[in-house]
């Protein structure tokens, strides 16, 4: 019987829980969540093939892998009771402490000989995946900008808030650039319907998972969309609690470099409510970890682990389907 | 009195002309003027 184990019942493992029972592989999911009742009501929504954690473990010990979908915080310490019993590890983590803390187990993992995926959603995650899909189209890449709209359920919102709030850093010639948040304000195309957003710098994670996946790259940059609502508010708590779920959202990469001695840009992007997106970008790498196809130890971003141009197709295949914006050369 | 307010006046005029400068010099991009987002799908998947 395969059994995995999903840390955080939230919009995102609860998502990601569904689509798990909905494939082949995976014969039962064991659900925890610090709110026993929340994992509960997840289960019970789930049917058969679910059930609720009941040990006192964090981590379900017969696993065959585990979902880390918790809130920001968390994750360290739950990759870390994960790899001692060798069971391969995903995460959802958006945070930069969270990611920077889980890329150092990357020794550990090795030892274990298992995977550690880290940061495997919506963005990070989808984002990568497709700056390794549009990598492939030039002979040298020079520069990647990605940006994020929308959020999940209402710990994604918090964590956006604070991430707002926060500064950020971007990778430019080499070396990092401290970016308060809130600052370099950038209008984004998205796919629509979401279209034109600003976008401004924040505490985001891509920027160090794409730098560690894209070493050669001389600049990276990761943005967020907000109003100016959301940046008069962003260094005080939520003024109000956060809405259940999100609605749609998008991500955008941004890719600059040379084809053919021209320099060249592609925009690649995907629409999707970003609880739903990030839950089956989980799923996903869950399933091929326990296919084999994602079997090289050691901690890395997603998009260093698996072939993208084939999971992008299967994450097409489950409804999330991702774009190009075709016109670039003639809009200048 | 009179040389003070004519400063004030020449601070102010040189703030609003930077200002609509910048303003209208922009920085915010420009909007697509062609094409636009088709999802990616076969050959595109090869």
């Amino acid at each position: 019987m395969v059994r995995v184990a999903i840390v955080g019942a939230g919009a995102v493992g609860a998502r990601a829980a569904r689509q798990l029972l909905a494939t082949a592989a995976v014969d039962e999911v064991v659900v925890r969540d610090t709110h026993r009742a929340v994992a509960e009501a997840v289960v019970r929504s789930l049917g058969p093939g679910a059930v609720a954690a009941d040990s006192a473990e964090r981590v379900a010990p017969d696993a065959d892998a585990v979902l880390l979908a918790t809130p920001y915080g968390h994750h360290l310490d739950l990759a870390r009771d994960a790899l001692i019993r060798e069971m391969p590890v995903v995460s959802v983590s958006d945070d930069v402490d969270d990611v920077r803390a889980l890329l150092r187990l990357d020794s550990r993992a090795r030892t274990c000989g298992v995977p550690l995926v880290v940061g495997a959603g919506f963005m990070p995650g989808l984002t990568g995946v497709l700056a390794r899909h549009g990598a492939r189209s030039f002979d040298t890449l020079l520069e990647i900008h990605v940006a994020k709209m929308g959020t999940g359920g209402p710990a994604c919102a918090r964590q956006r808030h604070r991430a707002l709030g926060d500064a950020g850093e971007d990778w430019r010639d080499g070396a990092w650039v401290r970016r308060p948040g809130g600052s370099g304000r950038e209008l984004c195309w998205f796919p629509s319907p979401i279209d034109a957003h600003d976008c401004y710098t924040g505490a985001l994670p891509d920027t160090l998972l794409l730098q560690s996946s894209f070493a050669e790259v001389e600049r990276i940059t990761s943005r967020m969309a907000a109003t100016r609502r959301d940046r008069l508010t962003m260094h005080v708590p939520m003024l109000r609690s956060p809405h259940p779920e999100g609605r749609a959202g998008a991500v955008r990469v941004e890719l600059r470099g040379v084809r053919r001695g021209v320099s060249t840009t592609m925009v690649l992007g995907a629409v999707h409510p970003p609880a739903v997106a990030a839950g089956t970008v989980a799923a996903l790498a869950i399933t091929w970890l326990l296919a084999g196809r994602i079997h090289e130890p050691g901690a890395a971003a997603l998009a260093a682990m698996v072939e993208p141009t084939p999971f992008l197709a299967e994450l097409g295949a489950r409804g999330l389907a991702t774009e190009v914006f075709e016109g670039l050369d003639a809009a200048g | 009195m009179i040389q003070a307010i004519r400063r004030a006046a020449l601070a102010l005029g040189a703030g609003a002309a930077i200002a609509a400068f910048l303003r209208l010099r922009g920085s915010g991009g420009i909007p697509p003027q062609s094409g636009g987002w088709r999802e990616l799908s076969g050959p595109d998947m090869d």
